[in-house]
């Protein structure tokens, strides 16, 4: 998924000069390729990620389609009020890069875990968010980003999964993308690293339907009003906070649109407690399928089940 | 030829103040004779307007003293009588802190820390366009308490933005105190040298001294970013507002407004 990454930010930087990336002198080796192709057109804004996106808003002002890379425990979320202030009040066409989202650097503690950012990125007016699962989404939502107006936050989760999709998928601002037909009961919504999990767990309850949510803002509340009207029960899986991030954003859309039982299955509301591998974390916080399938069984027999509603 | 004089300034920055009952005062009549001098001697705005191709960037980044921006695009014709007659009524559009979408206004600011980073990012992008667009960017000696600052001038002197003067405000105040009190900035024009800035120093309320650093500072050899320290007095201008902190939080009562008016009758 990197490696899509990186050809589509080189491609969009030989098409364009304009663009421009600034990195918070993060990116070891992702970024050789851009640095060999497109020399000058690479800002290494050192180690103050606050100036850098301040720079970024001032270059867009000056015609220029910045894209500002770091780590997503610090772009975002440590430069909220930059991004805010600085590039969504005049929607100003930057592209906020945040790398290792969730628990990725599992050994690096807390200050690099970043389980917060949806939530934070998603109350801000006028920027779009995206979330992609493998390298075929990243491809999609790379051409998003550069095609968009305005400002955009391109979380990059785990990268070595493997693929969801066997060729970039049709994707527009807001769809859902479905990847599993099933008539119910259980509806699936997943993103990033959690696309996977999902089709796993799905396995385990005929008639599970799958969708990855590549884009978490905006949504489409059409299409999610039309999945929890359709489905007995809707489970949305993210490696982020259960507060405020995709299963919120679903949750708010059935509350309002079509009352149905959404389970929320995410970081519950703390941080991980120990260090250890990418997998020992993901089991830390639940996140792993032996755990995903025992938070479904527990969620059904505390609703006393569910049953299909498909058409 | 509009003269911005300064008087004339401080009168506008009144008006709206007590039209607007905002507080915020001596944080605008320091910046007078500084913007004055900007929008007089060294912007060129071309024909387009506020908004216009190739124009020089002023930066308020202490978007507190933003009413005496507002005094000079009222002059410029940019605002109207309206503007500042109404300021602070329901749905208008003049805030209390600088404001980007107000045509004249670069930056969004009173946060404070963010102008002048965005300043450094209008620099670069004009010596990238290969044009001769000059930025000066105003950031308050409080101001100077926020990191970002910092980090500014650091990325600044690193990619030789010579198209770039940040000039301090250094009215020696700041909310809560002198700044020596609150967090003291020490040397500040050895620290603006030392963070690779060419620097001079003047009084920030003479404007032949202003626009003769300014110009001395344009004139340095290229290659590397230029800042002024600029010594003035929160409040310059009405005798029971210079250095008294209050001002930065009173808002004027009528007979306030009309000692004040009278002291700035030319």
């Amino acid at each position: 998924m990197r490696n899509a990454f990186s050809r589509s930010l080189v491609a969009a930087a030989r098409a364009d000069e304009r663009v421009l990336l600034l990195t918070g002198d993060h990116g070891y080796s992702l970024f050789d390729d851009f640095r060999k192709h497109c020399p000058d057109q690479y800002i290494n804004a050192g180690v103050a990620e606050q100036n850098m996106v301040g720079v970024a808003a001032g270059l867009a002002k000056g015609g220029f389609r910045p894209v500002v890379y770091g780590l997503s425990a610090f772009v975002p979320v440590r430069v909220l009020e930059q991004i805010k202030l600085d590039v969504c009040y005049e929607e100003l066409p930057v592209l906020f890069i945040g790398d290792g989202a969730g628990v990725v650097y599992s050994t690096l503690g807390t200050s690099h875990q970043s389980t917060e950012d949806i939530a934070a990125v998603r109350s801000l007016p006028h920027i779009g968010v995206l979330s992609p699962a493998d390298e075929h989404e990243m491809t999609v939502c790379m051409d998003l980003a550069f095609e968009s107006t305005g400002p955009v936050y391109l979380r990059m989760g785990k990268a070595d999964l493997g693929n969801v999709h066997t060729a970039p998928p049709e994707l527009e601002w807001g769809s859902l993308y479905p990847i599993q037909a099933g008539r119910g009961p259980i509806a699936w919504i997943a993103t990033g690293s959690m696309v996977h999990t999902a089709l796993a767990a799905a396995k385990h309850w005929a008639g599970s339907a799958v969708w990855s949510a590549p884009c978490l803002k905006p949504l489409d509340s059409d299409q999610v009003a039309s999945i929890c009207r359709n489905y007995g029960l809707v489970v949305v899986l993210e490696e982020h906070s259960i507060c405020g991030g995709l299963g919120s954003a679903i949750t708010e859309i059935a509350a309002a649109e079509s009352p149905t039982r959404v389970c929320r299955i995410g970081v519950r509301d703390r941080f991980s407690r120990f260090c250890g591998s990418y997998a020992y974390l993901m089991r830390e916080h639940g996140l792993d399928l032996p755990s995903v399938l025992r938070q479904v069984h527990d969620f059904l027999s505390r609703i006393g089940g569910v049953r299909s509603t498909a058409a | 030829m509009i003269r911005f004089q300064a008087n004339n300034l401080r009168r506008t920055i009144l008006r709206m103040a007590k039209a607007g009952s905002s507080v915020h005062i001596a944080c605008a009549f320091s910046l007078v004779e500084i913007l004055a001098v900007l929008y007089r001697q060294h912007l060129r705005h071309g024909t387009g307007g506020p908004r216009g191709k190739g124009r020089d960037y002023l930066v308020l980044s202490k978007g507190h003293g933003v009413m005496a921006q507002y005094a000079i695009l009222h002059e410029l014709g940019w605002l109207m009588d309206d503007d500042i007659d109404h300021y602070f009524g329901d749905a208008t559009r003049l805030k209390g802190l600088s404001d980007a979408h107000v045509p004249g206004l670069e930056v969004s600011s009173g946060s404070l820390g963010h102008g002048l980073s965005v300043a450094v990012g209008l620099a670069l992008a004009a010596k990238r366009a290969g044009t001769d667009q000059r930025c000066y960017a105003i950031v308050g000696d409080g101001e100077c308490n926020e990191g970002p600052i910092w980090e500014a001038l650091l990325f600044a002197s690193q990619f030789g933005l010579d198209n770039l003067t940040t000039i301090v405000d250094a009215n020696g105040y700041q909310a809560m105190g002198t700044t020596r009190e609150v967090m003291d900035l020490g040397d500040l024009t050895a620290k603006l040298q030392s963070f690779g800035q060419e620097t001079r120093a003047v009084d920030g309320h003479d404007e032949c001294a202003i626009d003769e650093a300014i110009t001395d500072l344009a004139a340095a050899p290229p290659g590397r970013p230029r800042a002024l320290v600029a010594r003035t007095v929160k409040g310059h201008g009405v005798s029971f507002m210079a250095a008294d902190n209050r001002w930065h939080y009173t808002r004027l009562t009528d007979e306030t407004y009309a000692r004040a008016m009278a002291e700035l009758s030319n």
